[in-house]
């Protein structure tokens, strides 16, 4: 564990520690996007027919589509989606066998995030060995762990290689939860999609290890649009963790995102992402645009997925990991940090969607803003009709700092079936001024109280991460609010 | 009507208003924010499913059909005796209007103190021309719904009642609002409530229908205006007949100190939207809102709520409860909002629902949007079924299956019963609900 101490140094040195970027010669596809574009990309990827036609569908649905700005909390600029690079790839050649073909300067720039790509290496100071595919800009770098991994049958690669390799099970199964018809960013990075993960788990095997995946944004103006596809087949369990950064720059960057998970009976996925985008500066200039689409289905008896985010990072943070609750005794969970500051704007919560009989979903998320920030909740719960004694529990919390910064709930209940159990709490207030005194009587100076205190007012979501997540987190938090105590 | 002339139900009401606006009531400036209001429901037109305050209330069926717009003019059928809709105990102070209009012979209003005006709205538009000038259409404004335009243009009656500064009206006013007639029918009653300084006062308003035999759409508008240190309460109970649908909406005003409840009971019509709002625009003062709905056969009942937080000190509580069975639909949107400077402002909200049929079914968003720190706020919302312990406890100490349940049912619709203050309209109401529980 980190010490105090250790917050305490990152909390003078620091801004936004990822925003470097690098010089990698990078090979992109030109501004903009149609038709040509959208072939450009799939010729790149070097893929089949029926990928193409499926990119094409879904292009052409969402030239009818609008973006969709009248609901939700947030205000930001027109995008011009003519001014975006769709496509960017570091120039060597990406099928990499081992790591001494990959580009140095890639190598530096995961090493510099604290990613190791080496095999052997074992994160800073961590016990537990993590399977990493690093995604840069568009592509996969490299997915460490793979042959262990084959051993049991796992199956994790880029997606791109998935297309080639296993064309049955992302048939089955891409678009099958979040389909791109579903909103106007689906059915855009279905078209252009440029990569991202795949990860099968056979029947019966529980990954021995975490799974990664390691987003970079790097060439400037261009968005990233990656796609993670998780399966986990009767019985088995999976623990799948996401993190992603960016460089700082002037301008805003889009990322439109897609996971989709599938459970199947009395399989397990528990998702954890620390995202962590470039934010924009003190003035709100610049910063990431995240609007992302992530779903996950218990399709099956005894089948659980459960979210975990904390949400650090981008300008404006669009996103509602969601579950539906499909087969009988499913369990859905979604727990929540989402902190903003400065100009940032978050729009997030979840979808429980309860269809099979006996379900269960549990919502716990933790709002703190600060600044001149916006943090609002926004989650469905849906209890359809035969959905025979379905439960929910949902609890948002809301921790406001400073007085021109604004936190809000917008719970949506659709019950239509009598035997539902359904509750939502949600608080908002602010640091009390008595803990602040207590803390600071012991010694303690204002700001590390403030850190100790939403360290502690987060506890149960971060509870729910993976350690070596968790350690991160934790100061990701005292960063993020750094100086929104005066 | 040949298809080939069918236009649209916004078009529709916006020639109506064309042809009907000569015969409007009121001065100059009435008519100006007449004119005014029409062309911001011609901006917003009928909210469409795509509206997030509409989510969950299909408004367009509503206004398929064509329905004859009834105005200043007293319709024929008013060949009723008023005593089926007047409550015990509050007899005294009667205002009735039919069809939106006031009826001065059904009205009865003796036991006034001195200086309470309590009249037709279209008199308060040239008798009080100034206080009308002053409130009317400030609280409740025409661009921000469009069914507030659309009372706005087209209102042409309703009650008036003004109660002057340090003023104590001992004796509840009770409204009574009468739908009636065989035609398909769209009126717009409107009621402006002025409550002086240190004043205090009691208005009931029923809805009811009487010998109704056509579909009617009822869209009343009610703005309240809660001076300094006065202290309001407004009960609504609404009893309409089954064809019946009441789109309501309230709009209060408070200044610095003052108090104001609402309580808004709904039992029956076809499809009923109430929507509250209330702004409390001065320091350290205090709103209660409580609502009750018990639906069943196809009802439908949406209840808004928007608590807007201006100044600091102020505190807010809502409690809405709801008893859902048969095919019926209900809906609680409930806004808490503080604004910047409204610090040390404690608000609350709950909403609690009962589905009692497995094809009813509840839709809650309760809504927080806080921009100040130094606030308590909170809501909780839950929906489920009649606790199985308590049943099985009751039923062990002998009570039938049947009336275990009415005891749980009632306990549960007492919460918001009990906090009418007025005892002849408490009594009223437990009746009403234990008859209706007793079905």
């Amino acid at each position: 564990m980190a010490s105090g101490n250790d917050i305490l140094k990152e909390h003078i040195s620091s801004d936004y520690k990822y925003g470097f970027s690098s010089d990698i010669e990078m090979e992109t596809a030109p501004k903009g996007l149609n038709e040509d574009i959208v072939r450009f990309i799939s010729k790149k990827k070097n893929e089949p027919e029926w990928m193409l036609e499926s990119r094409l569908k879904a292009f052409r649905h969402w030239l009818t589509m609008e973006e969709p700005r009248h609901w939700p909390h947030l205000q930001f600029p027109k995008i011009d989606y003519q001014d975006i690079i769709y496509y960017a790839a570091p120039k060597k050649k990406t099928e990499v066998k081992s790591l001494d073909e990959v580009d140095p300067e890639l190598l530096a720039t995961f090493s510099k995030l604290g990613i190791s790509l080496e095999e052997q290496k074992r994160l800073v100071g961590m016990q537990s060995t993590i399977a990493v595919d690093a995604v840069f800009d568009s592509v996969s770098v490299k997915t460490t762990f793979r042959e262990t991994l084959l051993e049991k049958g796992i199956i994790f690669c880029s997606f791109s290689e998935a297309v080639h390799d296993h064309p049955e099970l992302i048939k089955k199964y891409m678009g099958s939860v979040v389909p791109y018809t579903d909103n106007y960013f689906a059915a855009l990075n279905a078209a252009v999609f440029s990569d991202g993960s795949f990860c099968y788990i056979p029947k019966g095997v529980r990954c021995p290890m975490e799974l990664s995946t390691y987003f970079r944004i790097n060439t400037a103006g261009t968005g990233q649009f990656e796609r993670t596809l998780i399966i986990a087949d009767e019985g088995a369990y999976v623990s799948y963790l996401e993190g992603c950064t960016a460089p700082q720059r002037d301008e805003n960057q889009l990322h439109a995102a897609v996971v989709e998970i599938i459970s199947h009976r009395n399989a397990e996925v528990k998702y954890s992402t620390v995202q962590n985008w470039y934010p924009g500066d003190k003035n709100g200039k610049g910063g990431v645009y995240n609007f992302v689409t992530k779903r996950g289905i218990c399709l099956e008896e005894n089948s659980k997925i459960s979210w975990t985010q904390v949400e650090t990072g981008s300008a404006i943070t669009w996103k509602y990991p969601s579950v539906i609750l499909k087969g009988d005794n499913a369990i859905g969970e979604f727990y929540s940090v989402a902190v903003t500051n400065n100009f940032q704007q978050a729009d997030t919560g979840t979808k429980m969607i309860h269809l099979g009989k006996n379900t269960r979903s549990t919502i716990v998320s933790k709002g703190i803003s600060a600044g001149k920030s916006n943090n609002s909740y926004r989650g469905l719960v849906r209890v359809a009709k035969g959905a025979s004694n379905a439960r929910n529990y949902s609890q948002c919390d809301s921790l406001l700092m400073g007085d021109k910064c604004g936190a809000h709930t917008f719970p949506y209940i659709e019950i239509k079936d009598k035997s539902a159990v359904v509750e939502h709490e949600a608080t908002t207030s602010k640091i009390g001024e008595d803990q602040i005194f207590y803390c600071k009587q012991r010694g303690i100076d204002t700001e590390k109280a403030v850190s100790l205190i939403v360290n502690g007012y987060c506890k149960e979501v971060l509870n729910q991460l993976p350690m070596e997540f968790a350690v991160e987190a934790q100061k990701l938090l005292a960063v993020s609010l750094e100086g929104s105590v005066g | 009507m040949t298809t080939a002339e069918k236009i649209g139900a916004d078009e529709r009401l916006i020639q109506g208003f064309s042809k009907n606006k000569a015969q409007l009531p009121g001065s100059k400036r009435i008519a100006s924010l007449r004119e005014q209001a029409i062309l911001d429901f011609q901006k917003l037109g009928l909210p469409g499913r795509k509206s997030e305050e509409y989510k969950y209330s299909n408004v367009q069926p509503l206004f398929k059909e064509e329905a004859s717009l009834v105005n200043t003019n007293l319709p024929a059928a008013n060949g009723f005796s008023i005593e089926q809709f007047q409550l015990p105990g509050l007899k005294e102070n009667t205002a009735v209007l039919v069809n939106g209009v006031f009826s001065p012979a059904h009205s009865s209003l003796n036991k006034l103190p001195k200086g309470v005006i309590v009249c037709s709205l279209k008199e308060a538009f040239s008798k009080n021309e100034k206080l009308v000038e002053q409130h009317y259409s400030k609280y409740a404004q025409s661009g921000t719904d469009a069914f507030l335009a659309l009372s706005t243009s087209f209102a042409g009656d309703g009650v008036f009642v003004y109660v002057p500064d340090n003023t104590i009206a001992e004796q509840a006013i009770h409204i009574i609002s009468v739908v009636t007639g065989s035609t398909p029918s769209l009126i717009f009653p409107r009621n402006l409530f002025i409550i002086g300084k240190n004043s205090g006062v009691q208005i009931v308003e029923s809805f009811a229908a009487h010998a109704l035999s056509a579909k009617s759409i009822c869209i009343a508008v009610t703005e309240v205006f809660v001076d300094e240190n006065a202290k309001a309460q407004y009960y609504k109970l609404q009893e309409d007949s089954g064809s019946a649908s009441l789109i309501s909406a309230t709009h209060a005003r408070q200044e610095r100190n003052s108090h104001f409840d609402t309580n808004t009971v709904t039992l029956s019509g076809e499809w009923i939207r109430n929507n509250l709002e209330i702004a409390l625009e001065g320091e350290n003062c205090e709103t209660h809102l409580n609502g009750l709905f018990l639906t069943e056969g196809k009802q439908h009942v949406d209840n808004h709520t928007l608590v807007d937080h201006r100044k600091p000190h102020c505190q807010s509580n809502q409690l809405y409860k709801g008893i859902l069975g048969d095919k019926s639909t209900g809906v609680f949107n409930g806004k808490i909002f503080v604004r910047p400077d409204a610090q040390k402002t404690n608000a609350y909200q709950s909403s609690r629902n009962i589905l009692l049929s497995d094809d009813a079914s509840i839709n809650t968003k309760p809504q927080l949007e806080i921009y100040a720190d130094d606030v308590k706020c909170s809501h909780g919302s839950t929906t489920g079924q009649l606790n199985e312990d308590a049943m099985f406890y009751l039923r062990s100490r002998g009570l039938s299956t049947d009336s275990a349940r009415n005891l749980l049912l009632s306990a549960f619709a007492n919460d918001v019963l009990e906090t009418v203050r007025i005892k002849e309209l408490k009594d009223h109401l437990d009746e009403l609900v234990r008859k209706r529980l007793e079905k």
